[in-house]
């Protein structure tokens, strides 16, 4: 019998409410770690990269997860929390991998003539996760909080380079007057590339944000060559990496990652994902694994 | 995850999604079909009350008998009241009356009833609840299917029975029952405000014994099945089962009031060779507050069922997910509606791939998004 835990569920919307809040991140981060990808941007542009550290963090939250319900569990200290910042921290090879895939992006935005700017650690978190919880009214409160300081530093609009943070911000323009323009990052560049892969389509771009035909004839266009099966890569049957289902159970989350990948795996050995939460979930089970701004230039 | 679900579902899937893909791909206008039900479905839910009497008026028009519920205890108190004294009872498979506990309840009182869908038997024989809404029995492997039947029905079944065998041994056993039954009880896949008539689609043929043999005809539907026109809810029939993947569907069974003949003289007389009385009772049950929130769009759901394959919480969860017979994510808006359960919605991972699918449009991961608030807010 699978058992939703509300307590745990709602212990989690608290600390993570209130964090972000305090400090716009959802629990504390090395903020001028994860934002030294680069120097070379400007801080004053009204146009501007945001990351919302998700490539960044995507490797700790695992980590995070497995704290969760220590930190539930004892109500551990808010100072002691604060100290997990220095604790948990994505392994070197992960963040250079996060970096390049940042930088990559970067580099494609301006290749395509994009003049845009970044908040280095002033960087906000987008408030994904609440909205991906059914927090509404916690999410609707933080995007009002989060529009502020954009207006405060004078931002326009924001190029996303993952699907959870567009999907958050689309959304917060459906929920309250979210008045910034939103663009991923997909729709500014086009690219090159080369190789076979079986796609996982992140859910948010292909089925929320109806995405999958347009990403799919810049991946065709680019070089690149994808192998299809209905029952696996359709926009009606591709199905979640598994992921959002941590928060009720990390094993039914893997167990869901597993079958993904060994249903992806019957179409190609080489996996190609466009989201570092997928890639995080799936790179588990499968080994040929890249973002797509790994091998596009 | 467990083993024979996994085999089961894997199987199903590979049977059922590419049939249905087909099937829409060769029949285009079965979309341009669906979406002009929903528009007419969303007229309904925007003015049920003049829908409802419209529909009271067409069902006694044509002699039969009409009865609103508030909820599953008033269906059942109605539903007790037509059957009287008589025990001998077939049903046609229908998630109201699971909703209802019809079976559950009227068993406890000493009455003889019988599921009449294949899937729905094992269902009841093995005291289990269905896993899905169109195929209830989807989590059952053929050997465990074997099994039941040898356990419940004839010891000489075993796992290397075919199925054309076992299925004859389950017609040879539900003959018996519709010969003997007093009182068929069905649900219906549509009611024709217009007409007052109620239409069920099936391809086993069970519906059309249960419908026709006994001298009474019960369809308990919830106010959600009601369309404008009798075409609206041929539209429905057409769009469900292309969309299950049964397409055409073998038996589209008709009912607009008891059994009537006009060969003398034309003058109607009733009954005649079928059921003498037909009772059409509508059940609320919180679906007229849901038309009122922001689940309206759930009560646009046509069963088809379609939904469930391309959720990856109900192929690791299978009946689990959601409050059986609601299951899958259509199920978990209708546990909502119904039950006001909310928890399961948790589960869900806004894969997306059931708002796709949807003949009906439902933007099911954000009526999701909302239960998810429902349970936590």
């Amino acid at each position: 019998m699978v058992e939703v835990l509300r307590e745990r569920i709602m212990k989690m919307k608290d600390m993570v409410f209130e964090n972000l809040m305090d400090s716009l991140l959802p629990f504390p981060m090395d903020t001028k770690l994860f934002s030294s990808w680069t120097s070379s941007l400007s801080k004053n542009k009204k146009t501007v990269i945001y990351t919302s550290y998700m490539y960044q963090i995507s490797g700790i939250l695992k980590k995070y997860e497995k704290l969760f319900p220590k930190i539930y569990r004892i109500n551990m200290p808010k100072k002691l929390i604060s100290l997990s910042k220095y604790m948990i921290r994505p392994g070197d090879s992960e963040l250079k991998r996060a970096f390049n895939i940042i930088n990559n992006i970067s580099n494609l935005l301006k290749k395509s003539n994009v003049d845009f700017g970044y908040l280095y650690e002033n960087e906000p978190y987008s408030g994904a996760i609440l909205l991906e919880s059914g927090f509404l009214y916690e999410f609707k409160k933080y995007g009002e909080k989060l529009r502020d300081f954009f207006h405060e530093k004078g931002i326009e609009e924001l190029i996303t380079i993952d699907p959870h943070t567009t999907n958050a911000l689309k959304r917060l323009k459906e929920l309250i007057n979210f008045d910034i323009n939103v663009v991923n990052y997909l729709e500014l560049v086009n690219f090159e590339g080369s190789g076979e892969y079986v796609i996982h389509d992140s859910c948010l771009y292909s089925r929320a944000m109806n995405m999958y035909t347009t990403v799919r004839k810049k991946i065709d266009e680019s070089g690149i060559k994808l192998d299809e099966n209905y029952l696996v890569t359709s926009k009606e049957m591709g199905i979640c990496c598994g992921g959002p289902l941590s928060l009720v159970s990390n094993k039914d989350s893997d167990d869901i990652s597993k079958m993904r990948a060994e249903s992806l795996l019957t179409v190609n050995e080489n996996v190609l994902v466009m989201c570092p939460l997928c890639y995080e979930n799936l790179s588990q089970h499968i080994s040929s694994i890249k973002d797509l701004a790994e091998v596009i230039s | 995850m467990d083993y024979d679900w996994n085999v089961s579902l894997n199987r199903a899937i590979l049977n059922n999604a590419p049939k249905v893909d087909k099937i829409l791909r060769e029949n285009p206008y079965i979309n341009d079909i669906a979406r002009d039900l929903r528009e007419r479905k969303l007229e309904v839910l925007s003015d049920i009350d003049t829908y409802i009497k419209r529909t009271e008026e067409s069902v006694k028009k044509n002699g039969g008998i009409f009865h609103i519920a508030r909820d599953s205890a008033e269906a059942m108190n109605i539903v007790r009241e037509i059957i009287g004294e008589r025990t001998k009872i077939v049903l046609s498979k229908s998630n109201v009356l699971y909703e209802i506990k019809l079976r559950e309840e009227l068993s406890k009182e000493g009455m003889d009833v019988w599921e009449t869908d294949l899937g729905e038997y094992l269902v009841q024989i093995n005291n289990d609840m269905p896993s899905h809404l169109v195929a209830p029995a989807v989590h059952l492997s053929k050997k465990r299917i074997s099994e039941i039947l040898n356990e419940n029905l004839d010891s000489t079944i075993n796992e290397y029975t075919s199925t054309e065998e076992m299925v004859k041994k389950v017609r040879d056993f539900l003959i018996t029952k519709y010969l003997s039954a007093e009182v068929g009880i069905t649900g219906a896949n549509a009611v024709s405000a217009d007409t007052g008539s109620i239409l069920l689609i099936e391809n086993e043929g069970n519906i059309r014994m249960d419908t026709v043999l006994p001298s009474t005809h019960i369809a308990i539907t919830g106010i959600d099945k009601i369309v404008p026109t009798l075409k609206d809810a041929f539209n429905e029939v057409i769009v469900q089962a292309a969309n299950a993947g049964f397409y055409p569907p073998t038996y589209v069974n008709l009912t607009s009031g008891p059994s009537a003949t006009g060969d003398i003289e034309l003058q109607k007389v009733t009954p005649a060779t079928g059921p003498k009385e037909f009772h059409v009772i509508l059940i609320d049950n919180g679906r007229r507050e849901a038309m009122n929130s922001d689940l309206k769009e759930s009560l646009l759901c046509i069963r088809c069922g379609r939904c469930y394959f391309s959720c990856p919480a109900y192929r690791l969860y299978g009946k689990e997910f959601g409050t059986s017979p609601y299951t899958g994510p259509t199920g978990i808006m209708w546990s909502a509606i119904v039950y006001k359960q909310y928890d399961k919605s948790e589960m869900c991972m806004h894969s997306g791939g059931c708002s796709v699918v949807c003949p009906m449009q439902i933007p099911i991961p954000k009526i999701i998004e909302k239960i998810k608030f429902k349970y936590t807010g």
